[in-house]
């Protein structure tokens, strides 16, 4: 019978490998990649954890660099999509087209797949297109398959969406409704550098070209680890913990603090604790560490409720973000006893 | 893991020859340039700023100030591939990157998919009134701009190297135009203006242009001459000082940054991004390699300025109730941030 005892030494050796995986894949991103740690981090975590990413940011910082390294340090397909005013669903999925076959001269219609047949899919200023198309990325990100005429064509696996928004120049924009932002398990925030790194930067993108990201993980490797991280043990308290962040987030909940009924129109989803949790057994597994803690819920309570607490008018004209509603959330939710 | 070798450094001698050949090939193409050309200075050394670096640019001007003319002048002295597409509402995707048509085999009579390149597949590829044209269409071109490649039917098609496009747009007030999304915007090195002659300058283009003399122009140099000077132009110093007055001055234009003048708070709407600074620093490297020059010096880097950030700042609306421009925001930037002093 598999005991606690003989399944851990497994667990402990994999998650060494896994650890030392990440490692060797910030080393390669490093290679061409300046700063953004925290961007870096989040993104690889939900790499990992196969949840898809929402960046906000102006243009210019590295996103597609960052994304498109990340394919090449895995030997994964990179593909990206700009999003414009005109771009129709079948731009992305793909679309049916009459071929002649050469043996028997017969035409029959041939599916030709879109970009989003690939690993990695840039979705690039996502909110510049109307809403049937978003519609058509996110349904093919959930249900990791497009269906063209009554037939379905899975997508390729492992399948990772990392979509932008700009946040400036909102005029002729479609803001991504809340309910089809929910399905992104981390909203990132991506800002300018700091000058000295800026300066870093503009040395070495103008100078003789530097070395590229080596591949140094398979995508069949990062479907195992996949697996690894969700079958990672969570005590209940620590769940208890990242349901209670979430529910409490909801001015309908009875336990709500006052602040929530003040500001906040929409509480996060039953999406948001399922993410909490995954989120944290990425960060553990990430650190080789067997358990999760209360510790690792918290660290991804930013991207994971950022977009899923939806602000009121009150707090608009208060000037009270999202952000900060996180961070009172944090403090007004206790994490249990346990010391877990 | 073993780490991929660095680029070699180049020996400074070997530096030195490069860019002697750099420099030697801008004054002969200037001069035929200015067979052809007149009194547009300021643009034929923007242009080869911007085309030394490997970098496309966007050309902005009334109708008439030989927007056109300088492109094809400057592809006839390169000796390189010129295709200029007439962007209109209509275009699409497929009319820029090339499409795929039924082709019948004569001898065997079977027909299969055969892919026509199109018009992108150039060297120097001119997008003429790049804003009339749908925003797809618009983001089939970027995308092969930054790509440097077509990928149709599942293959990839590399594009001819030198690659460059040379974009003009309409002016915005104008009925029926897309403007550029400002991200598209950033990818263009720089934005040329070209502007109506002093009378003098025009009474000669119009003797010239009237006469019956037609101006020949050389072929001073090659596709593979322009490979090599992009490299030579990387091995040139941008010195610290220099670096850090870049990023100050950029940063500076930025509203949300604390520290920012006052007068950006109330002009602009947002501020140049960092794609702004890189492009000023290998604007102002490719100037000096024309001069000869394996350093960077202040002077390189003003002129790189105007022409990097015009297309990277948006002004506020009160901006356009005061009947400030853009040129006016950037003048006081460099006014408000001080150039390291020149050694």
């Amino acid at each position: 019978m598999a005991t606690e005892a003989t399944a851990a030494p497994v667990h402990a050796n994999l998650l060494a490998t896994l650890c030392e995986g990440r490692e060797r894949i910030l080393r390669e991103i490093r290679k061409v990649i300046i700063g953004q740690d925290a961007v870096v981090n989040d993104v690889v975590a939900a790499f990992f954890a196969g949840g898809h990413c929402l960046i906000t940011g102006v243009p210019g910082l590295a996103k597609t660099l960052l994304i498109s390294s990340l394919g090449r340090a895995m030997d994964l397909t990179f593909r990206r999509v700009q999003f414009t005013p005109d771009l129709m669903p079948a731009d992305i999925t793909g679309t049916e087209v009459l071929e002649e076959d050469r043996a028997t001269g017969s035409r029959k219609l041939v599916f030709r797949p879109g970009p989003i047949f690939t690993n990695i899919l840039l979705a690039d200023e996502i909110n510049r297109t109307p809403p049937k198309t978003q519609a058509a990325l996110l349904e093919a990100m959930q249900e990791h398959q497009v269906t063209v005429s009554g037939t379905t064509y899975p997508l390729k696996e492992p399948f990772f969406v990392l979509a932008t928004q700009n946040p400036i120049e909102q005029e002729g924009t479609y803001p991504l409704p809340e309910i089809q932002q929910d399905r992104f398990m981390f909203s990132l925030l991506i800002d300018y550098l700091p000058k000295a790194q800026e300066i870093e930067v503009i040395d070495a993108t103008t100078s003789a070209a530097g070395a590229q990201p080596d591949v140094c993980m398979t995508g069949g490797e990062l479907i195992e680890y996949q697996r690894l991280i969700r079958r990672l043990p969570v005590a209940e308290p620590v769940i208890a913990y990242a349901v209670s962040l979430a529910a409490r987030s909801r001015p309908t909940e009875a336990g709500a603090p006052d602040f929530i009924r003040d500001y906040v129109s929409w509480g996060a989803s039953i999406r948001a604790s399922h993410y909490l949790v995954l989120g944290a057994k990425a960060r553990a597994a990430l650190a080789g560490r067997p358990h999760v803690s209360v510790q690792d819920v918290g660290s991804v309570a930013y991207p994971v409720l950022r977009h899923r607490i939806i602000t009121n008018f009150r707090a608009e004209s208060e000037g009270i973000s999202s952000e900060e509603i996180i961070k009172r959330l944090l403090q007004a939710v206790s994490p249990p006893k346990s010391g877990l | 893991m073993t780490e991929s070798p660095k680029a070699a450094m180049a020996d400074p001698a070997e530096i030195e020859r490069a860019l002697a050949r750099v420099k030697a090939a801008r004054q002969a193409i200037v001069s035929e340039l200015r067979k052809v050309i007149v009194g547009q200075d300021d643009p034929i050394d923007q242009v080869l700023v911007a085309m030394f670096a490997g970098g496309h640019c966007m050309i902005q001007g009334p109708p008439g100030t030989a927007k056109t003319l300088l492109a094809t002048c400057v592809a006839q002295v390169m000796d390189l591939s010129f295709k200029r597409i007439q962007f209109t509402p209509d275009l699409m995707p497929s009319d820029i990157s090339g499409t795929e048509i039924l082709e019948e085999d004569q001898t065997t009579g079977r027909r299969m998919l055969r892919f026509a390149k199109g018009p992108v597949f150039s060297n120097i590829v001119m997008a003429d009134e790049i804003n009339r044209t749908p925003p797809k269409t618009q983001a089939a071109l970027l995308e092969v701009m930054q790509e440097r490649q077509v990928t149709l039917g599942g293959r990839t098609y590399p594009l001819p190297e030198p690659f460059y496009v040379i974009a003009t747009q309409i002016s915005l007030e104008q009925e029926g135009t897309y403007p550029l999304p400002e991200a598209q915007q950033d990818r263009f090195m720089l934005t040329i203006s070209m502007n109506y002659l002093p009378e003098r300058s025009e009474a000669q283009v119009v003797r010239r242009s009237t006469g019956a003399e037609a101006v020949e122009l050389q072929k001073v140099i090659g596709a593979t001459d322009l490979l090599a000077f992009a490299q030579a132009v990387r091995q040139v110093t941008l010195p610290p000082a220099l670096s850090r007055y870049v990023v100050d001055l950029v940063a500076s234009s930025r509203p949300t940054v604390p520290g920012c003048p006052d007068f950006v708070k109330e002009y602009v709407a947002w501020g140049a991004g960092l794609r702004a600074s890189q492009n000023i620093a290998l604007a102002a490297k490719s100037a000096a390699a024309q001069d000869g020059r394996s350093t960077v010096e202040p002077q390189h880097i003003r002129k790189a300025i105007v022409p990097v950030m015009r297309h990277r700042i948006g002004l506020s609306f009160r901006a356009e109730v005061d009947h400030v421009s853009v040129e006016d925001v950037i003048r006081r930037l460099t006014q408000a941030c001080p150039e390291p002093p020149s050694h």
